[in-house]
């Protein structure tokens, strides 16, 4: 083991370890990831984080933000390579923790860990300069192809923990907070309440896309489940008892099982072809990331403003709406959807009555756009009714298939939808420019013509 | 240096709701603040004066949701993921107030919004045959437009008029005429103190890793001349290649503005094909391939515009 706290200690001062080490670690990580199925479980209390993109200093940042590994159980959504400067270390890092603690950090593939795409963007030059050869690029693309493509969270709460990072006299979080977004040092930037028109008293920093939902009077207690629950019609009451994010879960307003339902966290978004969680559990994983198929959806698809599917301009990739997510949510017993792949300024955009929620860890990306980045703190359900092992293959005993009733979502189920768990977001900048061992990038004069 | 964090202030100072810590917290991260302040465009703006020319540079982060959002609504399409809708690289002729301005927005509104341009990534025939198997119905595509964001953009030229002592009515505004000058490289090879230069960029897209699109300005002033370039670089990765140039030339010593304008594009195998000629190494050409300033020079010419304004009065 010393070896590889070795290897940790020297990639955290972001220099290179030497390729025999490469390839020994990427074996030893390898032996790990082809144990874990497509879709990981993660118990809460969990940190979600999004693209990385080779920002070595600012991922030492989110470290120092969000806490270090192993006292945080971090959950990366991919995308750890390309255009940054430093995507070997970054990658080789991650992997170097998640051999050190694998219960403590998950790993899931983005679009960039992908041969074509790394020859492109970035990753295949580094390895090469840093190395002289693409041994080490061979080795990390072989990991890439037994990366899990998602990850369900389960036993998050719909009750803040206390913000560990506000100093010792932790403040009380309310009951009712839903949305809590703090700054790098823990500090409080704004709070939405779950209760409507509470959100009115607080600041709204991000607009529409943030403000609770009408539906997110969720149970706190049990008289608000019922009348929640009274707005399903009888044939969309979920009556079954399985383990959330596997369709068969009964689960529907916070007195048994999972209060606050499943958080499904994947680096795209959703494909056409996978209506339920068990089926991206049978995709066959290991291997290069295709052009197409359900495997390509999931790393590369986004949600978007419309009414059901609909085709990219750019002639291949999907877009979702907001229907979508909602009867997919509904029909897996999810409450959230957490991906990454896209840029937002605010480091974090949740949208569809925060039914999915787009995170990106990159501050300042590509070191010139000026963007804040975010994490996705889930904590846990205190209850001890959250943490449920999950069981396969429920999903086609009970109705959960397509054309069954709950395959159809009556409009009475929306509004039955469930209200997310409680979603702490630390919004973190760019790491200061002194920490990172070289001077800032001036612009030169330049006889261009 | 070390990245330590600052010291945190007593739990029993601290507002739950407002945390203004002007020493730290920039305009990026607070969020309640989505446009940036007329005090933070002015800090952000860089203005230097030469002859009777006033050139003007701004710099800010990408946009927030907010006026991401807004611009969209306005330009009736989604805008790139890297928008620096707030960056701006200007020339003002001080004495007559003529002016060209080089922003985002309007670049952006020159973009087809129809879908009439609109490209097809490499791999789209393999990709849609596929689908046309596994999920038929789905085959309307959102929002067309050209998402490889060509513009034309030549700059927002502000004209204007003045009169003549005698009293006629001058008009300045840039025009084509037989009579205009190419722009005069060779002075501009002279190696002349640079005075001022700048670089900002306006917009930046990925192509959803399909490639890149970039606007960017820079600018150069030398003591009696200057030159901008405006230039567009779409690469469509094994598809196409496309460079759009804009130089304003400026002539401190008569006052006179020359502005050509030049559309270059290739298909991306013939480019490839031109690199590997020109002796380049397989990474070599991966590396070309990714700067506009490597493969412009190959790309054959397929519009030219050449217009010119005189601006001292006489």
């Amino acid at each position: 083991m010393s070896d590889l706290d070795n290897a940790i200690a020297q990639l955290r001062a972001c220099r290179p370890i030497p390729e025999a080490q490469v390839r020994e670690l990427c074996h030893k990580a390898r032996e790990l990831l082809i144990e874990e199925g497509n879709v990981v479980t993660v118990n809460a209390p969990v940190t979600i984080c999004g693209d990385i993109h080779g920002q070595f200093h600012d991922l030492m940042e989110l470290f120092r933000v969000g806490g270090d590994v192993p006292d945080t159980n971090y959950l990366f959504m991919g995308d750890f390579v390309d255009r940054g400067f430093y995507s070997l270390e970054s990658f080789l890092l991650l992997l170097c923790l998640k051999v050190r603690y694998p219960d403590r950090m998950t790993l899931i593939r983005g679009n960039h860990e992908s041969r074509q795409i790394t020859t492109v963007y970035g990753f295949y030059d580094e390895c090469l300069r840093k190395y002289g050869s693409a041994n080490v690029w061979r080795y990390c693309c072989d990991v890439f192809d037994y990366l899990a493509l998602g990850a369900i969270v389960l036993g998050a709460s719909n009750t803040l923990s206390p913000n560990s990072e506000a100093g010792s006299a932790a403040r009380e979080v309310e009951e009712d907070t839903e949305i809590e977004v703090c700054n790098a040092d823990g500090d409080i930037m704004s709070q939405f309440s779950r209760l409507e028109g509470g959100a009115s008293r607080l600041l709204d920093p991000v607009g529409s896309a943030m403000r609770p939902s009408a539906t997110a009077t969720n149970g706190i207690g049990g008289a608000a489940d019922s009348s929640r629950n009274s707005g399903l019609g009888g044939a969309g009451a979920p009556s079954r008892t399985g383990p959330p994010g596997s369709g068969a879960s009964g689960s529907s307003g916070g007195t048994v099982g999972n209060p606050a339902g499943a958080v499904l966290c994947v680096h795209g978004g959703l494909s056409p072809l996978i209506d339920t969680v068990d089926k991206i559990r049978l995709l066959d994983r290991k291997q290069e990331v295709p052009h197409e198929g359900a495997m390509c959806d999931l790393l590369w698809s986004d949600p978007d403003e419309i009414d059901g599917w609909g085709l990219s301009p750019r002639g291949a990739g999907f877009l979702f709406g907001a229907d979508i997510v909602k009867v997919f949510n509904h029909r897996n017993d999810l409450s959230l959807i957490a991906r990454a792949h896209q840029l937002v300024m605010e480091g974090f955009k949740e949208m569809f009555d925060a039914s999915i929620v787009t995170v990106w860890s990159a501050p300042n990306y590509c070191y010139r756009c000026g963007n804040v980045a975010a994490l996705l703190e889930l904590s846990e359900d205190s209850s001890g009714l959250g943490i449920l092992s999950r069981t396969n293959g429920d999903v086609n005993r009970s109705d959960g298939g397509v054309g069954g009733p709950r395959g159809v979502l009556m409009e009475n189920d929306l509004a039955g939808l469930r209200s997310g768990p409680a979603r702490r977001y630390r919004v973190f900048q760019a790491a200061p420019q002194d920490s990172r061992g070289m001077p800032a990038k001036k612009p030169v004069a330049d006889y261009f013509l | 240096m070390s990245s330590m964090p600052p010291p945190k202030p007593a739990a029993h100072q601290q507002q739950p709701q407002q945390q203004q810590r002007p020493d730290k917290m920039n305009h990026i991260s607070a969020l309640d603040e989505p446009y940036p302040s007329p005090t933070a465009l002015d800090q952000a703006t860089t203005v230097h004066t030469q002859g009777n020319f006033r050139i003007a540079s701004r710099k800010l982060p990408i946009l927030k949701s907010d006026p991401i959002e807004a611009m969209s609504a306005r330009l009736g399409i989604p805008v790139p993921e890297m928008i620096f809708g707030d960056n701006l690289l200007s020339v003002t002729h001080i004495p007559t107030g003529w002016s060209i301005a080089f922003t985002a927005e309007p670049a952006l509104d020159l973009v087809d919004k129809t879908g009439e341009k609109m490209l097809r990534v490499a791999y789209a025939g393999e990709w849609s045959s596929s689908r046309e198997r596994t999920s038929a119905g789905i085959s309307e595509v959102v929002k067309p437009y050209d998402w490889s964001y060509t513009t034309s953009y030549r700059g927002s030229e502000t004209s204007t008029s003045t009169s003549t002592p005698s009293g006629t009515i001058r008009k300045h505004k840039l025009a084509r005429s037989p009579t205009t000058p190419p722009i005069p490289l060779g002075l501009l090879r002279r190696r002349d103190p640079i005075l001022f230069h700048d670089e900002v960029v306006l917009y930046e897209s990925e192509l959803d890793d399909n490639g890149i699109s970039v606007l960017t300005v820079k600018v150069r002033v030398m003591e009696h001349r200057m030159l901008l370039l405006c230039r567009l670089f779409m690469r469509l990765d094994n598809v196409l290649v496309r460079v759009r140039d804009t130089r304003v030339y400026v002539d401190f010593d008569i006052d006179l503005v020359i502005r050509e304008y030049l559309a270059r594009e290739d298909s991306f195998a013939n480019l490839k094909r031109n690199l590997l000629m020109d002796g380049l190494m397989p990474d070599a050409i991966t590396v070309a391939l990714r700067d506009a300033n490597q493969v412009a020079h190959l790309l054959p010419v397929v519009e030219q515009v050449l217009e010119s304004v005189s601006l001292r009065d006489s």
